[in-house]
């Protein structure tokens, strides 16, 4: 049995509760994405499980092992931090060979051993080099290589792209998962970074103020956040969030909006009445016709295009600000009047008192009905 | 935009001109902002954006050549004679005053009557979303907040020209896009002038009319984000903008009869017709023998007989996927906008229409044709 667990694990520095009671499972070869702000205790997690710091209470097993006894160099753990972390007087390839050395591997299997994870992160032309010597991408994956060279179980990879471009960063985002598979090691790696959780994470855990919220894959996180705080956390452009008090007619429960109508998903029968806020991603919501069925009157401030997209501002005639966004190249109004129409089906709903969100329920046979006609209204 | 708000003649900036290594950090600057307009100045660390920016703030002399605002040559003005508003990137905010006693410190020299001072104050501390902050001091807030007021003290002033130093690199991710919609509506709606330094494409392809791409000291390309995108000037432009980045290949081009051949690594052939290119393209392209194809990720197209791509890895974003496939002895990325069906080891058939190439020079980097015409 091969994995990380984590079994109520506490940590305090003095009063701070850096950790609180946080349990995980990693299986064998997984790659776990641990998000959240500076602060949450991301890097917290993974000193205690390389054995840098030690919990103040629960279990800490890699492997199915306790390593409540195991020395740091003992564990099998391999990381790579944010700051490269490399030994200035050192070439790259020493740097690399460093946790070979440590296994006292004979000098021809540690050749081969670095020159094997050099060729994998495609520096191997500069493996004489100190590392003042190579550029910021160099040094980043001269620091991967180094973690991936011992061929540890359990890999910890503390935020290792936030010092790289932009360029770099979405290349190295693109790589990875094929070099961790080829490891075959189970990987947590700490990013702030929402897209690197969801292009690296089977799962991702999301972590706040030392707790995790929530843990799931990435279209469970994206698509069903356990909270409005983890939907704002998600999404380019940022989730609208507006303040609806769902109300219910003969076809359904529905938001207003402008005096419009916006039907919701007839599962959420049980919001009606509750103050809440009615989450909509900027895909979820498009330009319409004036005499489509449920549009609404805005008008369009600003085009911002982002990368593929086009985002644009619109303010309904209550002054509230709703981002649209389509495709680069698709057709889309001017500045000035427009209509826009919400896709139910993609909006969510949550608590306003609580931020918790409020799940559709599977709709009784009755409510079926009605549900039906809902949808085609 | 008719009149030429700003015009930078030929200028150019040395530092240490006498020493043993002079720096080049600017040279012979040509650039007209019209009235009205939100250009951006592109670049990495040291490309020049910043030095050109202090020059027509005033931070720093010019070496060479001529700046005029409006019709007034202001490049020997000190910096609070040329009507220039400016953010900077370090905040720079006056540890002592409140938000609202910076943002509205900025008028006080204007003599603007008080009631007027707090209405202005009131409304760009609603466009930037600090309004519950104003009567905090600097050093109690985050920097994305100190960011938001020191955009605030810029944006409020009236100037013939606003400029502002990396305005939203610290700004907090959920409200970067709410708040580029904002600023550029305001910035429209009074019809400023104004030029935003940025190292980040994104940033100036949201809010800029024109982008100037700088590398080196020297301006590469002043256009629209879309000429930009459609025409780069030359590899570096190419690639420097859009994210995913261009898809480049270095190729062999040749005649084959009525085809041009362009064989790209690891033996891949792609054919045109001739008539896909038009003669002074074609000619500029066979001349050169060695060229750069360039295709943008979203003009990548999966079809059912085109050349063969392994995939790498299918990234699902929430919006849209981003998809890597081995290809000619390289990595192809395209994008799509929903969940692809694409999983790692899946064998793909990619295909470039004449339209979406972009040929540069191998050697120089120049660019040779776009979709076909000349470049």
């Amino acid at each position: 049995m091969g994995g990380i667990e984590l079994i109520d694990v506490t940590k305090r520095f003095k009063s701070d509760v850096a950790l609180d009671a946080v349990s995980l499972r990693v299986a064998e070869g997984e790659t776990l994405a641990l998000f959240g702000a500076s602060g949450a205790g991301k890097t917290v997690l993974l000193r205690l499980i390389a054995g840098v710091i030690e919990p103040d209470a629960g279990r800490i097993m890699l492997g199915g092992r306790d390593m409540a006894d195991v020395a740091p160099e003992e564990r099998g753990v391999g990381m790579a931090f944010q700051n490269f972390a490399l030994f200035p007087h050192m070439t790259a390839f020493d740097n690399i060979a460093a946790p070979l050395t440590a296994q006292r591997k004979g000098a021809a299997a540690l050749k081969a051993g670095v020159e094997a994870v050099a060729r994998l992160l495609k520096i191997d032309h500069v493996l004489d080099h100190a590392p003042r010597a190579l550029s910021n991408g160099q040094k980043q994956r001269t620091a991967l290589a180094r973690a991936l060279a011992g061929a540890p179980k359990v890999l910890l990879l503390d935020d290792p792209l936030r010092n790289v471009d932009a360029k770099l960063r979405f290349e190295m985002r693109l790589e990875l998962p094929r070099l961790l598979a080829a490891q075959g090691a189970t990987t947590i790696y700490v990013t702030q970074d929402y897209k690197e959780a969801m292009a690296l994470g089977h799962r991702i855990a999301v972590l706040e103020a030392g707790r995790i919220v929530q843990i799931g894959t990435p279209a469970e996180i994206y698509l069903a956040p356990a909270t409005l705080g983890i939907a704002q956390l998600f999404g380019d452009p940022a989730i609208n969030l507006l303040e609806v008090t769902p109300e219910t007619d003969a076809h359904g429960p529905l938001a207003r909006l402008s005096d419009m109508r916006a039907p919701l998903d007839p599962g959420l029968g049980h919001a009606v009445g509750r103050p809440c806020v009615l989450g909509l991603r900027p895909e979820a919501v498009r330009f319409a016709d004036a005499d489509a069925p449920g549009a609404i009157p805005v008008t369009v401030e600003a085009e911002t295009p982002l990368n593929e997209k086009v985002v644009s501002l619109t303010v309904t005639r209550r002054g509230r600000e709703i981002l649209v966004s389509r495709p680069a190249g698709a057709p889309g109004p001017a500045e000035g009047p427009a209509h826009i129409a919400i896709d139910a089906a993609h909006a969510l709903l949550f608590d306003r008192e609580t931020g918790a969100r409020i799940a559709p329920r599977a709709p009784d046979a009755a409510q079926r009905g009605t549900a039906k006609r809902g949808a085609a209204a | 935009m008719s009149e030429a708000a700003l015009v930078l003649e030929r200028v150019s900036k040395i530092y240490n001109p006498d020493g043993a290594q002079p720096i080049h950090a600017v040279r012979a600057l040509d650039m007209t902002v019209a009235e009205g307009e939100i250009v951006a100045l592109l670049g990495s660390s040291g490309c020049g954006k910043t030095s050109t920016l202090r020059m027509i703030a005033g931070f720093e002399a010019v070496s060479g050549g001529a700046i005029r605002l409006k019709g007034r040559e202001v490049h020997r003005l000190a910096p609070a004679k040329r009507g220039v508003a400016m953010a900077f990137e370090g905040y720079s905010l006056y540890p002592p005053l409140t938000v609202r006693e910076n943002i509205a410190f900025a008028l006080k020299s204007a003599r603007v009557a008080r009631e007027d001072v707090a209405a202005r104050v009131d409304e760009v501390a609603r466009l930037l979303d600090i309004g519950a902050l104003l009567d905090r001091y600097p050093s109690s807030i985050s920097g994305g907040q100190q960011q938001r007021a020191s955009l605030g003290r810029a944006l409020i002033r009236q100037a013939d020209l606003h400029l502002l130093d990396e305005p939203m690199g610290q700004l907090e991710p959920q409200l970067r896009a709410l708040l580029r919609g904002r600023i550029k509506h305001f910035i429209k709606e009074r019809g400023m002038t104004a030029i935003l330094v940025t190292h980040d494409q994104t940033e100036a392809n949201a809010l800029a009319d024109r982008i100037a791409v700088m590398e080196g000291g020297v301006l590469q390309q002043f256009a629209t984000p879309l000429e930009l995108k459609q025409r780069p000037a030359n590899l570096f432009t190419g690639t420097f903008i859009g994210e995913p980045p261009m898809n480049v290949f270095p190729a062999a081009a040749r005649a084959e009869g009525d085809a041009i051949r362009l064989t790209l690594g690891d033996g891949v052939a792609l054919d045109y017709a001739a008539a896909d290119f038009e003669p002074a393209a074609r000619d500029a392209m066979l001349k050169c023998g060695a060229v750069v194809l360039g295709v943008r990720p979203h003009a990548v197209r999966l079809t059912q007989d085109g050349a063969p791509a392994r995939v790498t890895a299918n990234q699902w974003l929430g919006d849209q996927s981003h998809i890597a496939a081995d290809f000619a002895g390289a990595t192809l990325v395209t994008v799509e906008h929903d969940r692809a069906p694409l999983a790692e080891g899946d064998r793909i058939d990619v295909a470039f229409a004449a339209d979406d190439l972009h040929i540069f020079d191998a050697a120089s980097g120049a660019a040779l044709s776009h979709g076909g015409r000349l470049a």
